[in-house]
């Protein structure tokens, strides 16, 4: 009987908590990760809002996060709250009303940047600062657990990156890259902060890959700017990894330049490296490879195979096997591609002479924003497609024969772009061809993810600060609101007492909608003082 | 009866901090002021020391010993809702404020600045000042029974999470952290204090500490650390506290000594202790 007694004890204590095999499980309820799960789907089995009834979504509830511009915080979702970040801050509202439960804001760390978001284990969320502190809060109370510096700032590392919890660790990454730096992934310690085992995205002197590089590897970058993905089974973890700096000049970097722009296969207990696949050796065009991998099995050449899917910066989208980092095949992502005629059969980009950047300028497609960039994909295993924002747009790309210096935000030369319009593409991941488009008005700015759940419905937002309802299958549109700002995050779902949710933030605040229900009046709280 | 409690308080307690405040060597200091002001006696450790000096002899009559007020305004807490520049208390110094108790001055510049620095450094962070007392023995009291801070407050994940967190406590002023041991149903204007008692349809109760009220929904942390979401039509009755939870004798129940101990174990609690590699 006391066992017993202390067997229900312990277990509502756990049972209150994020267990590892929750994220495992997936969003339902729920959204656990930046991306849902840790095969960076953003998808939800969700289905109560339909293709059907998308035209009833209203908006729910609004939350103004205090002093924030350009928000890119993708929102973490458990029992009922919402936990949103901003520079150096959390904030977790009430999922159901908007209401602020508590906030923590690190007055500390002196440059205020973006924050793409939170990560929850067991009774914390986690956060990083701009000075590189990895912070652990009571998800109830806001309480302060533990803040630990994993990077120096003074080496021109910041982090913006959401962390990846994944049993006992919080995974981090490095941003930077593009004032000279050394980019990094580790893994640090649920419990404590602690370093549990860092691995760098560019070699020391000397080390496998080094060669790679005949200058400029002290400062190489290879940031890790965006989260990463994780498949429990062989538990490694799946990490894009940032362009080399100098950004627009490679002469005084000369080689592949290794591992920038690749996707890195890590061991999640030791960090080790089991393998990396470079999409674009001697980048000298800023497309990192920040985009993300998205790892699912489907039929390669009648087999069953585990893949890793990447729409990539530099128009081409991949498809790697994921067990040992085999390139399959690679399409073009958009129309318009004129530094690369294709990807040979290894993998490596055939490329067109004289698409460098100048002193004088060269216009090269795609444009620095890239074919892509870090938005939330969406995959979906109903329909079988993968939903990416696609940017059809080429720019000017100059390089300067300054000397470059670190973290003198000098990235060798410049680029600009020009017009473009912004695409919702439908990707078949077993053809690479396009199922369906769904073109956006707009200034070409592109700076949102997307959202799909079990009943055919893609959330994204547009090009004007649009949150839009596609049909997953068609493309068709359902349903939009105006959001008044430039939309630069990714929408979630969640469902609460059998309601579903879609919140996404906009430039300075976190919209909820759900479907529309007549109001009741509700008389005024009865209430006491003493 | 409120009223009592404060005044008792004030007399009981205040005489007993004077000099602990005024000993405590006041280094560089960033209150909530409108602007910084570029004096250079602002921050400076003896201008300051002088101030306090000067503050002692003809100020704290009607502003109280520890800035704390009287017939003159509280000018420890004024930062927190009524922020002035340094210039504008160096021109009330100066000038006096017609028609009320406040009078001119002459003296010169440099002492008014003095005093300006020492009124200043009243709001700044208890952390960047060298809060006397007993560091260790405070932690006890914070931990131990006798104060039972811990029962209801945490500080770096230790201790129990319904009322503030304390982890940061130190980045308050040194009056304020003090105002609100003594005196804590004195403010309750700071988010996290309203005191609550839920009585749910179900006839479940709930008590705590509302996070956030409005006349539709109502988000509590109870004793336990637990977070309660409720809509209002999930409420038959809400009773709300006028007063804090936390016990209002800690005048009695802690010696001065204890009291200084914990402000400076307090005072030094500002979160971030691991420091760069």
């Amino acid at each position: 009987m006391r066992t017993l007694l202390f067997c229900y004890a312990f277990c509502s204590l756990l049972s209150a908590q994020v267990q590892y095999q929750d994220i495992v499980k997936g969003p339902a309820e729920n959204w656990l990760t930046y991306a849902g799960n840790y095969q960076g789907w953003r998808y939800s089995p969700l289905k109560q809002i339909t293709v059907e009834n998308a035209k009833l979504l209203a908006p729910k509830w609004v939350y103004h996060v205090p002093n924030a511009r350009g928000l890119r915080s993708s929102p973490i979702v458990y029992k009922g709250v919402l936990y949103i970040t901003n520079s150096n801050s959390v904030y977790a509202v009430d999922a159901r009303s908007g209401r602020l439960i508590w906030q923590y804001v690190d007055t500390r760390a002196k440059e205020q940047s973006v924050n793409r978001g939170a990560a929850i284990l067991e009774e914390a969320v986690y956060f990083t600062t701009t000075d590189n502190y990895l912070t652990a809060l009571d998800r109830q109370t806001g309480a302060f657990l533990f803040s630990r510096k994993f990077a120096d700032e003074e080496k021109g590392i910041s982090s913006t990156s959401a962390p990846l919890a994944v049993k006992d660790k919080i995974i981090v990454g490095s941003a930077g890259g593009d004032s000279g730096m050394r980019g990094f992934v580790a893994a640090l310690s649920a419990k404590t902060g602690e370093e549990i085992w860092r691995t760098h995205t560019v070699p020391s002197k000397g080390e496998k890959g080094s060669e790679t590089w005949a200058g400029g590897i002290e400062w190489g970058g290879g940031a890790t700017w965006l989260s990463g993905t994780f498949d429990p089974e062989s538990a490694t973890l799946y990490w894009t990894t940032g362009n080399p700096w100098p950004d627009f000049t490679g002469v005084p970097r000369k080689g592949d330049n290794l591992y920038t722009c690749s996707l890195i296969a890590l061991d999640l207990d030791t960090g080790k490296m089991k393998w990396y696949f470079q999409f674009t050796p001697h980048d000298t065009h800023d497309w990192d490879a920040q985009s993300w991998p998205v790892l699912i099995d489907m039929e390669w050449k009648g087999q069953m195979r585990k893949v890793v899917l990447h729409a990539n910066r530099n128009g081409f989208f991949y498809v790697l096997d994921r067990t040992t980092g085999e390139f399959l095949r690679a399409n073009q992502l958009i129309d318009k591609v004129t530094w690369a005629s294709g990807i040979d059969s290894k993998g490596r980009p055939i490329l067109i002479p004289g698409k460098d950047p100048t002193p004088a300028g060269n216009w090269v497609c795609p444009s620095v924003k890239g074919a892509t960039n870090w938005m939330g994909q969406s995959y979906n295993p109903g329909t079988g497609l993968l939903y990416v924002l696609t940017l059809e747009q080429c720019g000017m790309y100059t390089s300067s024969s300054q000397e470059p210096i670190p973290m003198k935000n000098f990235p060798g030369g410049g680029a600009t772009e020009e017009g473009g319009q912004v695409i919702l593409r439908a990707i078949d991941p077993k053809t690479g061809k396009r199922a369906w488009e769904y073109p956006m008005t707009g200034a070409g700015r592109m700076w949102t993810g997307i959202v799909s759940t079990a009943s055919g419905v893609v959330f994204s937002g547009d090009d004007d600060g649009h949150l839009v309802a596609l049909n997953a299958n068609t493309g068709k549109h359902l349903w939009h609101f105006n959001m008044g700002e430039l939309l630069t995050a990714s929408p979630v779902t969640y469902e609460i007492d059998g309601k579903q949710y879609v919140a996404i933030a906009s430039g300075s605040a976190v919209f909820s909608f759900g479907l529309f229900e007549p109001a009741e009046s509700m008389p005024l709280p009865k209430i006491k003082v003493n | 009866m409120r009223l009592v409690v404060v005044m008792v308080a004030i007399v009981v307690v205040v005489p007993l901090l004077v000099v602990p405040l005024l000993v405590v060597p006041l280094n560089a200091q960033h209150g909530r002021y409108l602007n910084e002001s570029k004096n250079p006696a602002i921050g400076n450790p003896e201008s300051i020391s002088a101030g306090a000096k000067l503050y002692t002899t003809s100020c704290a009559g009607c502003h109280g010993p520890d800035g704390s007020g009287g017939r003159g305004p509280n000018l420890a807490n004024r930062a927190l809702w009524h922020p002035l520049s340094d210039e504008a208390i160096f021109n009330v110094i100066r000038n006096g404020v017609p028609g009320a108790d406040m009078p001119p001055t002459k003296l010169p510049d440099g002492e008014t600045w003095n005093l300006v620095a020492f009124i200043h450094s009243l709001t700044g962070p208890a952390s960047e000042n060298n809060v006397p007392g007993n560091v260790e023995a405070g932690a006890q009291i914070f931990w131990g029974s006798k104060a039972g801070c811990s029962n209801c407050h945490a500080i770096g994940g230790r201790g129990a999470r319904m009322a503030p967190d304390l982890s940061s406590i130190g980045v308050r002023p040194l009056a304020a952290i003090r105002e609100s041991i003594l005196q804590p149903s004195k403010d309750l204007s700071f988010a996290g204090k309203e005191a609550v008692t839920v009585t749910l349809n179900s006839g479940a109760s709930i008590k705590g500490i509302a996070r956030n009220r409005s006349n539709y929904s109502l988000q509590v942390i109870d004793s336990k650390g637990v977070l309660h979401m409720l809509s209002a039509a999930d409420i038959k009755e809400m009773t709300i506290s006028e007063k804090s939870l936390m016990p209002e004798d800690y005048a009695k129940r802690l010696s001065r000594e204890e009291l200084r101990d914990l402000l400076a174990f307090l005072a030094r609690q500002t979160a971030r202790t691991q420091e760069a590699r």
